[in-house]
């Protein structure tokens, strides 16, 4: 079953969660999802464009005012 | 191992947030539909790579694109629309439940508009692949600080090309613009070109187009073709912006919803698509303009048909279709058409167990549409959930109307 793992990157600036979220997802089995959670909003921007570009799922949600979690799902 | 989807039902689906998607969705919102929009990058669509949109009612002094999308952004949420920031897998859109599928969820819902806009339109000129984000731009708003004091190109000649190169000219050293026509010709209005013509940062290069896009990792020339001498020249740049147009984005409706040769989506003047309850608006259809002010005016609209589906579906399913009875399809502001109501009240009064519906066609046709009735005035017979009989035209009979009701009346007994 795939799995879920949970990457807090709050309160962490460019280009810190970015690659945070390479590295976390390079140790993840394909299907299994990354949850990168970010408050800065230029992590919003370059974490989806990274994670569609390698050609993965992805998601973002909106959990609070300027709080986001970016969602990847690992395809290959 | 596929995941389980989450499933989750609403009324309206939008499909798109840019200009026509949030519109839409304030119009939803407000008529206190469960409203949903999907959108795949970042809310406000092309509409945020305008810098400054100067003629959108309401404000005078201008607004720059993001500034107008995050006003739109606003009034959406305000209305308790609800975002969903990713993109659309598949669609099924046959059903009277319309089923959109994102790679978590399964939406669920009563009717789609369909707002996904356009994509910028490419060269197809040799490495422009390569340096699409490195070098090659589509929005001088958001890339024009970077250049400053650097020469760059723009390719184009219409309103986006020229209006959005003389902005460029604030920032950069030199804006030079390559112009597939002949000398003299542009496409943009008049105004940009004066202003363009009389601008010193500006230099045009007409009758060229790209041949190819050259450097190591950045790009640093492009690589010109007159195309009457067929004449290379190579332009050293440091961004290439094009502003030729842009590409219906249909692809995930292709064969499912009409659309022209070009994939732009064919609605009628309520934005109806081929397929009830699935309606398009915006840059997405096919039509003469296309602005911030049109897409407005296209999603209000199909807001409103939205509702008024949702609205007609469950009156005809709850009311008309549950029970025996007839239904008289008629429109109201004509005169000779509302003489049979009267008849209509008369046999109300004989024949007490049977249901009795008005159906006003004057400010929408839906009703009608369902029962399948083709012209106005019509006598629709309802026998166990199905359209029995329809007397159309001017053969609204009334001894006919009455035979027949007497005669499933006494079926009945």
């Amino acid at each position: 079953m795939s799995k879920e793992v949970v990457l807090d990157c709050f309160g962490e600036a460019c280009p810190v969660p970015l690659v945070k979220a390479e590295k976390a997802l390079e140790k993840l089995e394909i299907n299994d999802i990354l949850i990168v959670q970010i408050d800065h909003s230029c992590a919003m921007k370059n974490v989806p464009e990274w994670a569609r570009k390698q050609g993965h799922n992805v998601e973002i949600e909106e959990i609070d005012d300027g709080e986001w979690e970016v969602i990847i799902e690992k395809v290959k | 191992m596929a995941r389980e989807k989450k499933v989750e039902q609403y009324d309206v689906v939008i499909i798109g947030g840019g200009a026509s998607g949030l519109t839409a969705g304030i119009y939803c919102g407000r008529a206190r539909l469960k409203t949903l929009i999907i959108e795949q990058a970042l809310v406000g669509g092309i509409a945020t790579n305008t810098n400054d949109i100067e003629n959108y009612p309401g404000f005078p002094e201008g607004i720059t694109g993001i500034g107008l999308m995050n006003l739109f952004h606003q009034q959406a949420k305000k209305f308790d629309v609800k975002f969903k920031l990713t993109n659309v897998k598949t669609i099924d859109l046959s059903g009277d439940i319309k089923i959109v599928e994102t790679f978590r969820n399964r939406f669920e819902a009563k009717t789609v508009i369909i707002c996904n806009g356009s994509v910028p339109r490419l060269t197809g000129a040799i490495n422009e692949e390569k340096f699409l984000g490195k070098g090659i731009a589509f929005c001088a708003t958001c890339d024009a600080a970077a250049n400053t004091d650097k020469e760059v190109l723009v390719i184009g000649s219409g309103d986006a090309a020229i209006e959005e190169g003389i902005f460029l000219t604030k920032f950069a050293s030199k804006v030079m613009v390559s112009i597939i026509h002949d000398e003299g010709k542009f496409d943009c209005n008049e105004i940009a070109k004066a202003a363009a013509l009389a601008n010193p940062k500006m230099e045009f290069y007409h009758n060229t187009v790209v041949e190819s896009y050259e450097g190591d990792n950045e790009l640093d020339k492009v690589i010109l073709k007159n195309l009457k001498t067929g004449e290379k020249k190579a332009i050293e740049c440091a961004t290439c912006f094009l502003f030729i147009g842009y590409l219906p984005n249909t692809s995930l409706y292709k064969d499912i919803i009409d659309m022209t040769d070009r994939g732009y989506i064919i609605t009628d003047e309520n934005m109806k698509t081929n397929i009830p309850g699935v309606f398009a608006a915006g840059d997405v259809r096919d039509k003469l303009l296309r602005q911030v002010a049109t897409c407005v005016g296209d999603a209000s609209i199909a807001g409103v048909m939205a509702e008024k589906h949702i609205a007609e579906s469950e009156i005809f399913e709850e009311q008309i279709m549950a029970k025996d009875g007839i239904a008289y399809v008629y429109n109201a502001i004509e005169s000779d058409q509302r003489y049979f109501l009267s008849f209509i009240e008369e046999i109300e009064e004989v024949y007490k167990d049977y249901c009795y519906h008005r159906v006003d066609t004057y400010k929408s046709e839906g009703i009608a549409d369902r029962l399948g009735v083709e012209s106005c005035p019509s006598v629709v017979f309802i026998k166990d959930g199905k359209v029995e009989k329809i007397i159309c035209g001017d053969k609204c009979n009334k001894d006919e109307v009455r035979d027949i009701i007497k005669n499933n009346e006494e079926t009945k007994k």
